[in-house]
């Protein structure tokens, strides 16, 4: 029976693959998503437990997920299996590849930091000669961000930094708490400029996809969603080369399936929309698609005490809050050993103190823990990672999945530049927190494993040169002109920046574009 | 788009014990009867669909008592038996850990999270025998660290105390235990050797104990760290082929 052909498929329903849904949709097309794993029903598929009535008291089950160190027992089945999704690299140099596969993808969960790249980041090599330039800049992406801040509902302040543009913003003009006054004070004392977390608020505590994007799509009729569906490969029309259509199989049955389309939108997250086009072996004239990997470096960083909130006196006036201190490295002057610059997370806390800040046990450790009860001080790192051709992933024949698709295998690591900028991350905050008055309990100079931050980006890189990148300043391939990869597979750079406000931005603006072409009958 | 009949087989999927209820009481009373016809005679239709399902029918439309088809009889009226834990109610085995190893693991347990005025200590909270069970479940680096620490702490107990770490007093076990002792952030555990062992054995044994049910259920008092509550998440729609043996080998034929 002859199927009605849709006019996109997108594969994918993150930021990404809600965004063009929406997009798309609103401009009248008919969409079609494919997403790899089931929707999710929380009032079917969660309940709240205390961790003794699970049979791990909350450890992640042994060897279920050991590359998500996020996890924990309650959360262990929204990751994906690794026995089901296998990916390889090398044993020297591991990676974390953090993925969720359930409708709505890692949208669910994010931590909902949304900041803007400045020029700084998209004209990086304009700036310091490493890299290479994004083929837009800040006043392209500019209306976009304002549009996805309008749609998340992003509260923050603006500085009018520079390196930490304006956005369109619900302000945040509460008071600093003391502590965080103090730290503001220290900063500004070292020339570091402290501003209020952005932050997304979304709707009823939750920015994703399911509920910021994808009903505005639904509510059009154009478009249908198919769960538990595993993209296998996408097919061309021989003729032409275009793209027309995906090979995928049911997730739950094996049945092998095919659908056809006008044109394509991967949105499956950075590596597996990459994964998809090298087993498709598509798009790839350039020779850089799976090259220039980058994230954040996080997991560096400190745990203080403000002493004043000791013995009970932690005050809502003097704890509680936090700040985001944006990149002031590498601006006017120049770091000594490292290029690019980093961001610091920091939290004032008014609660219990984890154990392991103290160096004690027994009675001991629970008067230490009674008397720091309520004084905690954090700041934790989001460094800029290096694009380098070296840092790419590839398809490993030998290993398959669940489904039979060849596997990813990662070859990653952090360089110099990243591990002489964590250094200086921790030494400044030391610096800073000390004029402050606080005390220094633990710190951590070594960065987790690459992919940690869960912001992958740039193996299928944007450029306007079709011989040094895989896609144009549209998202849309070089090689195939009705294929389009609006997730973060399309960065240049990483930046020290979150990537789901730039992601979501410029899949707005792809799929603006693509419309536009499919108006006037140049596309699709 | 939406049609009645799909909103109904959707809630048909939902389990007969969720707490949740299949549909609102209000949309229930306010179904009207023509409705209820309508989503009885579906499910005739469908009944793969609606097993399981089984809103009560508003007042006076009860349908017959007997006869039910066979496999509707539960349904979401039908009362939940409570289920007890395990552990409340016996004893686990000892597996992995010989029984040298299993007495120093209770004494380490115990140094390190005695019973504090109302709250449980590590033994009272079944922690040694719990460790045993996740330790044995652990890939192999987990087991080995736990091992070898293990004897290692029966060994330099034998060799500056003239007895095993079981019978130690806690003044001695303190100067084995407190010189490896050292802070650390989360993801970042110290790398020596012995500092690795005794302060993953602490994080293990103080979250063990704390997450136990004699934990959770003390009276609560100011400073205690709680017991950990969350949102715990089902298997959603687990890959019915990939436990089977043949999964892999159906599954990876090369198109």
């Amino acid at each position: 029976m002859a199927k009605e052909i849709v006019d996109v498929l997108i594969v994918g329903s993150g930021h990404s693959g809600g965004m063009a849904a929406k997009v798309l949709t609103e401009k009248g097309l008919s969409c079609l998503i494919l997403n790899a794993g089931p929707i999710v029903d929380a009032s079917k598929d969660t309940e709240v437990k205390p961790a003794y009535d699970l049979p791990y008291r909350g450890f992640v089950p042994p060897g279920r997920v050991p590359h998500v160190f996020q996890a924990n027992e309650f959360d262990a089945n929204v990751w994906v299996d690794e026995k089901e999704v296998p990916y390889t690299y090398d044993p020297a140099h591991p990676y974390n590849w953090v993925r969720v596969r359930l409708f709505g993808g890692r949208s669910l969960f994010w931590s909902r930091q949304s900041f803007r790249l400045s020029d700084y980041e998209l004209k990086g090599k304009s700036h310091d000669g490493f890299g290479e330039d994004w083929p837009i800049s800040l006043a392209d992406l500019s209306p976009y961000y304002s549009k996805v801040e309008g749609i998340f509902r992003v509260e923050g302040s603006n500085e009018g930094l520079p390196q930490y543009p304006n956005g369109n913003l619900i302000i945040d003009d509460s008071p600093w708490s003391g502590s965080m006054a103090r730290f503001k004070a220290a900063g500004a004392s070292l020339q570091i400029p402290i501003a209020k977390q952005r932050r997304a608020l979304g709707k009823d505590g939750l920015a994703s996809s399911v509920n910021l994007l994808l009903p505005d799509a639904f509510a059009t009729g154009k478009l249908k969603a198919v769960p538990n569906v595993v993209v296998r490969e996408l097919s061309t029309d021989k003729n032409t080369g275009l793209v027309n259509g995906a090979h995928f199989i049911d997730r739950l049955s094996r049945r092998e399936m095919s659908v056809k389309a006008r044109v394509v939108v991967l949105a499956a997250g950075c590596l597996e929309s990459t994964r998809l086009l090298l087993n498709s072996k598509l798009a790839n004239s350039s020779g850089v698609m799976g090259h220039y990997l980058m994230d954040q470096m996080y997991g560096s960083g400190l745990v203080c005490s403000v002493p004043e909130a000791r013995g009970g006196k932690g005050t809502p006036e003097l704890m509680g809050g936090s700040a985001i201190v944006p990149r002031f490295r590498n601006l006017g002057t120049k770091a000594p050993n490292f290029i690019r610059g980093y961001a610091l997370n920091v939290t004032s806390q008014r609660g219990p103190m984890a154990p392991r800040n103290f160096a004690a046990y027994g009675e001991e450790l629970q008067k230490k823990l009674d008397l720091y009860h309520g004084s905690g001080f954090m700041i934790t790192l989001m460094g800029e990672v290096l694009g380098h051709y070296e840092n790419h992933v590839r398809i490993n024949k030998d290993v398959v999945d669940a489904w039979g698709i060849p596997v990813l295998d990662v070859q990653t690591k952090y360089g110099d530049n990243e591990f002489n900028m964590a250094r200086d991350a921790v030494d400044t905050s030391i610096e800073m927190v000390e004029k402050a008055g606080f005390e220094v309990l633990s710190k951590n100079y070594d960065p987790n494993p690459p992919g940690y931050s869960i912001h992958e980006v740039g193996t299928c890189r944007m450029g306007d040169d079709p011989k040094r990148s895989v896609l144009n300043k549209w998202n849309q391939s070089h090689d195939i002109k009705n294929l389009f990869v609006v997730d973060g597979s399309s960065f240049v750079s990483a930046g020290w920046q979150n990537p789901t406000i730039t992601l979501s931005a410029l899949a707005m603006r792809a799929s603006e574009y693509l419309a536009e072409q499919m108006r006037q009958r140049s596309i699709g | 788009m939406k049609s009645g009949l799909e909103g109904q087989s959707k809630d048909a999927v939902h389990r007969p014990d969720s707490r949740e209820a299949i549909l609102p009481a209000e949309s229930v009373r306010g179904m009207r009867r023509r409705d209820f016809v309508r989503v009885f005679m579906a499910a005739t239709v469908a009944p793969a669909a609606f097993l399981g399902q089984t809103a009560p029918p508003p007042r006076p439309e009860l349908p017959a008592a007997a006869p039910v088809p066979w496999m509707r009889g539960i349904n979401r009226a039908t009362p939940v038996p409570e289920g007890a834990a395990a552990e409340t109610v016996a004893e686990a085995e000892v597996q992995f850990f010989t029984s040298t190893q299993m007495a120093t693991l209770s004494r380490l347990s115990d140094v390190f999270l005695p019973r504090i005025g109302t709250t449980p200590g590590a033994l009272e909270a079944g922690t040694p025998a719990f460790l045993d069970f996740f330790v044995g479940e652990s890939p192999q680096a987990r087991k080995t660290m736990y091992q070898d620490g293990l004897d290692w702490l029966d060994t330099e107990s034998k060799k500056q105390f003239a007895k095993p770490f079981a019978e130690l007093e806690t003044a001695q076990a303190d100067r084995l235990l407190k010189p490896w002792l050292r802070t650390w952030m989360t993801d970042h555990l110290p790398r020596e050797p012995h500092a690795a062992f005794i302060n993953t054995a602490h994080s293990d044994i103080r979250m063990a104990t704390v997450n136990s049910r004699a934990w959770g259920e003390a009276p609560d008092t100011a400073g205690r760290q709680p017991t950990q509550k969350g949102l715990y998440w089902s298997q959603i729609e687990p890959d019915m082929c990939w436990s089977h043996p043949g999964a892999n080998q159906h599954a990876a034929a090369p198109r």
